[in-house]
This record gives C-alpha cells, sequence and structure tokens, in this order.
C-alpha cells in the first residue's frame, strides 16, 4: 500500500523518532511503513490520521483498488 | 583503469553505510529490549540458567533417592515459568510491528525445530546417533538459536 506518510513528515520537520513517539510506537515502525514495507492497523493508521490532520485515504492509496 | 577503482570505492561506500545501518538497527534493538524490559528479563534468564546449571551439577552427585533426583530435575521450571512471564508481559507491551516480528520469528522456529527433531530421528534410525551427543539434555539448547534465525530473518524484512 503506498502512503504519503514521509512527505506528511517532512512537511511537519519531524524525525522518524519524533513522529514514532508522538504516535506510540518504534521508529522502526514508522520506517517500515515509510517504505512500504509494513501496512498498520486500523487503529494506527487512524491515529495517523487524526495527528496530520487528514482522512486515511488521502494518506494511504490502495494500490490493489480497483 | 580509473572504472574498476570508482567500482570499488563505491563498493566500499555500500558496505560502510550498511554496516552503519547495522549497527544502529542493533542499536535500536538494544534501546527496545532496554525500553521493554528493563534488564528484567536478562536477571530472571541468568536466574534460570544458574538454577539449571546448579541442578545438572547436583544430579552429576551421587544423590540415590529417587524422589529427589526428580525434584532437582524439575528445580528449574518455575524459574523459567518467570522468566517466561516477563517475556510476554514484555510482548504485551511491544507496538504492532514489534509484536507482528516476534510471532514471525516464532513461526519461522516452530517448523525449524519440527524439521531439526525429525531430521535427527531419521538419522538416528539411520546410522544410530550417540545418544550422549543428541540426546535432549543438550539438544533443547539449539530451540533458542532457531528462534534467533527466524527473528534475525523477520527484522530483515521490515528494515
Amino acid at each position: 500500500m503506498k502512503n504519503r506518510l514521509k512527505v506528511l513528515r517532512a512537511e511537519r520537520d519531524w524525525s522518524q523518532a519524533a513522529l514514532a513517539e508522538q504516535l506510540g510506537v518504534s521508529r522502526q515502525t514508522i520506517n517500515a511503513i515509510e517504505t512500504e514495507k509494513y501496512d498498520p492497523s486500523l487503529p494506527l493508521a487512524l491515529k495517523i490520521g487524526r495527528l496530520f490532520g487528514q482522512c486515511v485515504e488521502k494518506i494511504f492509496v490502495d494500490t490493489d483498488g480497483k | 583503469m580509473l572504472t574498476p577503482l570508482l567500482h570499488r570505492k563505491r563498493k566500499i561506500a555500500q558496505a560502510l553505510e550498511e554496516s552503519e545501518g547495522a549497527i544502529t538497527s542493533a542499536g535500536e534493538a538494544l534501546e527496545r529490549t532496554k525500553r521493554i524490559y528493563g534488564i528484567r528479563l536478562l536477571v530472571r534468564g541468568l536466574l534460570w540458567i544458574s538454577i539449571y546449571a546448579l541442578s545438572r551439577g547436583l544430579l552429576e552427585l551421587a544423590i540415590v533417592e529417587q524422589w529427589l533426583r526428580v525434584v532437582i530435575a524439575l528445580l528449574p521450571v518455575p524459574f523459567f515459568a518467570w522468566w517466561l512471564w516477563t517475556w510476554m508481559k514484555g510482548v504485551s507491551e511491544m507496538d504492532e510491528l514489534e509484536r507482528r516480528i516476534e510471532l514471525e520469528a516464532l513461526a519461522v522456529a516452530f517448523p525449524l525445530a519440527v524439521i531439526f527433531l525429525m531430521t535427527l530421528g531419521l538419522l538416528d534410525v539411520a546410522i544410530a546417533l550417540n545418544p550422549g551427543d543428541f540426546s535432549p539434555r543438550h539438544l533443547w539448547a539449539m530451540m533458542p538459536l532457531l528462534y534467533y534465525v527466524g527473528l534475525y530473518r523477520a527484522k530483515r524484512r521490515y528494515q
């Protein structure tokens, strides 16, 4: 699944560690999401959406969806 | 003349970058373990292994009472349970990716343990392995190694 997490984070000039702390996850998790090696759970995706003030669909794009 | 040199330089830079990454992730893994468990896991693990070593030592002595030998053999079990409880508590404090990595590590370790024991069983039938070398008293120590193989693989996948 593609996502805009890296872009959104860069816009706010946050480090991966800072974002991880705000979301209550490890830096490795943020890195794995940004590099699209890991798709977050729905609660974490919603938390990310809330933090950036955007809906989940604007951050995460389902590439399998037609 | 210059191209192989440049190629080599690039390879060295790449290797340095990779080793830096490995050090960072090893440091992060250590940091994570410290954050989740403190030194509890290490202390309780060492206690369990020490009690196991003590039991092994005591069983080598000429203790004849059967019941006492069984009690000594069972002595490490509560310490193992204590260590396991600490580990399980730590897993519940991990984030979702860390938990997935643990699960994938065990998903690799368990079938590896099965195939390892199955192969040893077949080899035992084929060539009658020395029971002194291949008894459960030595084989159990292989199981954590298989877990670490799984953990290494799972961690690499999400790096």
